[in-house]
């Protein structure tokens, strides 16, 4: 049985920032994946500027081949169903296009760490001063002890499971799925991530341009029928924005999302030795983009296993005392009050807003409010509302709403 | 287990988003990848071979993981005890040919990983801490270059000499304070520490051990002085010293920052005072320590200069806060936190052992005491901005917005840099900011995290808070180097940084020496 420092599940970009954080400091790390690197992986692939600039310090320039075409993205365009269009630029300018298939196998490489591909988490032991982590590696099962288990698998996350397995029922779940069409003609701009604040399109409906072919998303409820929102959205594009797409090709593709644990500040973060990281814990940023707080999650439990060995204190209470600013980072993103009044976002929602005339910034709220009663169903507003007063008296989020 | 594939990707190039994307700051690896340990082997045996002592157990390895900042953490390969030029000579050959990357340690008291060896050999010159001669009449000493200035002074007191100036703390060795500026609380009337060096022996990065100065190799002389310590090792220092003396301490205490800096600028201007800065706790008590070197000195002060200070005694200060807090109860946690700061800190300041007569014996053991005990902690995260005089008052103002923003409790500390016209040339892509004139003012802004516990990325985002205040008043760091080399482009400019360039490629042809620090 091999036994290192630190085992960590899931290839992945914060798995990848929680390495190199390890690897620098010295501990032995193991990445295990259950695909073979590099892998596919659904995603928009749009970074924010904060994770470009994580990706850059940490893990030096970016090869041109770890890029989808358009290479770089400009910002965002919010659509209502009022015809209002608000494009809105990246505060930090244009951002990477990933191509997360490389971008995850080169900033993994990057790191420094070991890593076992092929390699699927099957459950862990608990022995107080170590763990046992069972894995099958093509096929064959495999042992590793370890000190520290990271969980960086994603929102379906194993790790999670096996630490709380009612966790995937207490929560709501959502699909993203999205679809690839050649494009006949598209005046949606290429530059810009196109997203739709329209409730009878679906709970998150997005376009961008990729490949030279135009993605057409949708995200809705678990148990709704992925074909039929993909064609309305698509229909809707071709009636109010003239978008001519051909027919989809064969390559869709979706995932589950967990969408909720940043708006209520109900993240999980593992327990004894076992942390958990990146959108496993719950991180997404608004409009869904969890690469940026999945790199610095990452990066912070590989800091707390670190700090912990160097203080001599548990490892849990070094990770929520660290991950504290991170959390609120993101959490920010959906509070009403810091929406309002702050800039929490990584462009400027209110200046476009104010950019507008009065007629249509009505308009905005207006839609802004329906959608919203879209999400109603999930009874979040009280916690939201509660989170975001607590923000100004704690200065932070209450961590005891953390698992 | 399946090894990952190493073909295909991963190759750096040409990125179609490139640094400058992110508007600002341009950006760069700051956080280096551990070098890959190609040669190793064949280095170590080379070294060995030269009676060159390395030691490769992951324990030894293991002290040097960070320094002081704790922000960047990194493993050499193997660790060398610095014993001799002759020795480092021998093994900066060996790494010039098996390319062996090298980082200089002295007292590890870098905040940005500029002393933490991302691989390769960490060199610890506090092997080499002798004083090798002191000339009283001359006022000039000769040094190994790794001793901490603390022992230093406690040699010179023997002789009744004293150092010109030092950081004020115990364990920063001479040799890296010699290549990054250095500041005391005389600076404002002395210069920065690395102003009182005469000449240095320096191992070049590629083996030659060379005796420079002014007059002697000057190019190589200006380069490694504030060099950050790129273009040699500094192995041993001759130094200006001067006859000690005790201190007569003066404290005046404002409620505003921009008072007490207007106040210390006119001090420093009319040279009325030997030692000036301020030190604060936050922006509430704002502290302008003023000292002197002799009775005539503080007699002068006390007739010229005493009135026009804005400054309160204690009495009157303790009033001014009574208001202030009476008319603001809900800052009570702050209150009390200034209360205990000053029944704690200032009888520190005063202890009967050191003082004599009203005047303080010993500053370098009282206030590195002091530092130590109440400035310092696990994690040193001290950002800086140095800026001409005009520009300063804006940003330490602007400095401590950002200190407020980010942490509940944080300290300023302000001195002034007499500049050596004489040296301007020592002065070029360093801490003194190419606008200064007559003096460069520098304020660190640090924030008190004790028992806290912070993420690097809310460290990072402070200092990047502190440093885009510097880029945009076109003002110059302390700290640029390492986790912050993003910034150097930047308020350089791109051909000062290159002609610096091009002399590192010249004297370091494999780029061996300290190199994630600047390049």
């Amino acid at each position: 049985m091999r036994s290192v420092d630190v085992v960590i599940v899931g290839a992945s970009l914060s798995g990848a920032a929680a390495a190199k954080r390890l690897v620098d400091a010295g501990l032995e790390t193991i990445v295990i994946e259950r695909k073979q690197l590099p892998r596919h992986k659904i995603c928009s692939g749009i970074l924010s500027p904060r994770g470009h600039r994580f990706l850059l310090e940490n893990f030096g320039p970016l090869p041109p081949q770890v890029l989808h075409e358009p290479a770089s993205c400009r910002g965002v365009t919010f659509h209502f169903p009022s015809m209002v269009s608000m494009p809105m630029d990246f505060f930090g300018g244009t951002t990477p296009h990933l191509h997360r298939k490389y971008s995850d196998h080169w900033a993994i490489r990057q790191s420094g760490a070991e890593i076992h591909d092929q390699t699927s988490f099957v459950g862990l032991q608990d022995h107080g001063d170590h763990l046992i982590v069972s894995a099958r590696s093509r096929g064959e099962p495999v042992e590793y002890r370890a000190r520290l288990v990271i969980g960086a698998d994603g929102p379906s996350s194993l790790v999670t499971r096996a630490l709380y397995p009612d966790y995937p029922q207490s929560i709501p779940w959502f699909f993203v799925c999205q679809k690839f069409h050649r494009i006949i003609e598209c005046p949606l701009d290429p530059q810009y991530f196109h997203f739709w604040f329209h409730p009878g399109l679906g709970h998150y409906t997005w376009s961008h341009a990729r490949d030279g072919r135009q993605i057409v998303g949708v995200g809705f409820k678990r148990g709704d029928n992925f074909a039929r929102k993909h064609r309305n959205v698509v229909d809707y594009l071709a009636d109010k924005h003239g978008v001519r797409l051909e027919p989809e090709d064969d390559d869709d593709e979706g995932c589950g999302e967990n969408f909720g644990p940043s708006l209520i500040n109900r993240y999980v973060f593992g327990k004894g030795n076992v942390l958990i990281t990146g959108q496993a814990a719950g991180f997404l940023n608004m409009i869904g983009e969890g690469m940026s707080c999945a790199l610095h999650s990452g990066a912070i439990s590989g800091e707390a296993v670190v700090e912990a060995r160097l203080r001599n204190r548990p490892v849990q209470e070094m990770y929520r005392r660290m991950i504290a600013s991170e959390v609120r980072r993101t959490s920010d993103q959906w509070n009403p009050l810091k929406v309002a009044f702050d800039r929490p976002h990584e462009a400027d929602f209110p200046a476009a807003l104010m950019a507008l005339s009065w007629r249509d910034r009505a308009k905005v709220m207006r839609d802004i409010w329906r959608f919203l009663v879209l999400y109603k169903e999930f009874k979040w507003g009280r916690q939201i509302l509660r989170a975001a007063l607590q923000r100004p008296v704690l200065g932070g989020y209450s961590m005891q709403r953390w698992l | 287990m399946g090894k990952m594939d190493t073909a295909g990707i991963g190759i750096p190039g040409m990125c179609p988003v490139g640094t400058d994307s992110l508007l600002g700051i341009s950006r760069q690896q700051t956080n280096p990848s551990r070098w890959h340990g190609e040669k190793w082997r064949d280095f170590a045996i080379a070294i060995r071979a030269r009676g060159i002592d390395l030691r490769e157990a992951l324990a030894t390895r293991g002290i040097f993981a960070t320094d002081a900042g704790g922000t960047a953490y990194g493993l050499p390969h193997g660790v060398v005890i610095a014993r001799s030029a002759a020795q480092i000579a021998d093994l900066l050959k060996a790494a010039q040919t098996y390319r062996v990357p090298v980082t200089v340690r002295g007292g590890g008291l870098t905040t940005e990983g500029e002393s933490v060896a991302f691989g390769g050999v960490l060199l610890d010159m506090t092997g080499m801490s002798r004083v090798i001669a002191i000339d009283a009449t001359a006022q000039q000493v000769r040094t190994e270059a790794g001793i901490f200035w603390h022992s230093l002074a406690e040699e010179l007191r023997r002789d009744g000499l004293d150092y010109l100036s030092a950081p004020l703390n115990l364990t920063s060795s001479v040799g890296g304070t010699l290549g990054v500026g250095g500041i005391d609380v005389n600076s404002a009337r002395l210069g920065c520490s690395a102003d009182q060096a005469l000449a240095l022996q320096v191992v070049t990065p590629t083996g030659e051990i060379v005796e420079c100065s002014d007059k002697e190799h000057p190019e190589l002389f200006r380069r490694v002085i504030l060099g950050y310590g790129q273009f040699g090792v500094i192995t041993e220092a001759t130094l200006r010293v001067r006859p000690y003396t005790p201190l007569r301490m003066h404290y005046f205490h404002y409620d505003s920052l921009r008072l007490a800096i207007e106040d210390l600028q006119m001090l420093d201007r009319n040279d009325a005072s030997d030692y000036s800065g301020i030190l604060t706790i936050m922006d509430c008590a704002v502290n302008l320590l003023v000292a002197f070197d002799t009775p005539e000195r503080e007699a002068v002060f006390n007739s010229e200069w005493l009135s026009r200070l804005r400054g309160y005694g204690e009495f009157g200060f303790a009033l001014c806060m009574l208001r202030r807090y009476a008319l603001r109860p809900w800052k009570l946690a702050e209150a009390w936190y200034l209360w205990q700061r000053k029944r704690d800190l200032f009888p520190e300041l005063q202890r009967p052992e050191y003082m004599r007569d009203g005047t303080m014996l010993d500053r370098t053991v009282v206030f590195s005491r002091a530092v130590w005990k109440f400035w310092g902690g696990r994690q040193m995260v001290i950002p800086d901005l140095a800026t001409s005089a005009d520009k300063f008052v804006e940003a330490v103002e602007r400095g401590n917005a950002v200190c407020r923003r980010y942490f509940p409790r944080y300290t300023l500390y302000c001195v002034g840099i007499k500049l050596r016209p004489e040296h301007r040339e020592h002065y070029e892509m360093s801490c003194i900011p190419a606008d200064a004139e007559g003096w460069a003012y520098g304020c660190e802004f640090e924030p008190m995290v004790g028992d806290a516990v912070y993420s690097r990325d809310h460290f990072q985002s402070f200092k990047n808070a502190i440093y885009d205040i510097g880029v945009d008043l076109g003002a110059s760091y302390y700290r640029f180097g390492g986790m912050m080399k993003g910034y150097i482009r930047r308020v350089f400019g791109d051909a000062l940084v290159d002609r610096h360039l091009a002399f590192k490629r010249q004297v370091d042809p494999a780029m061996i020496l300290n190199r994630d620090v600047i390049f």
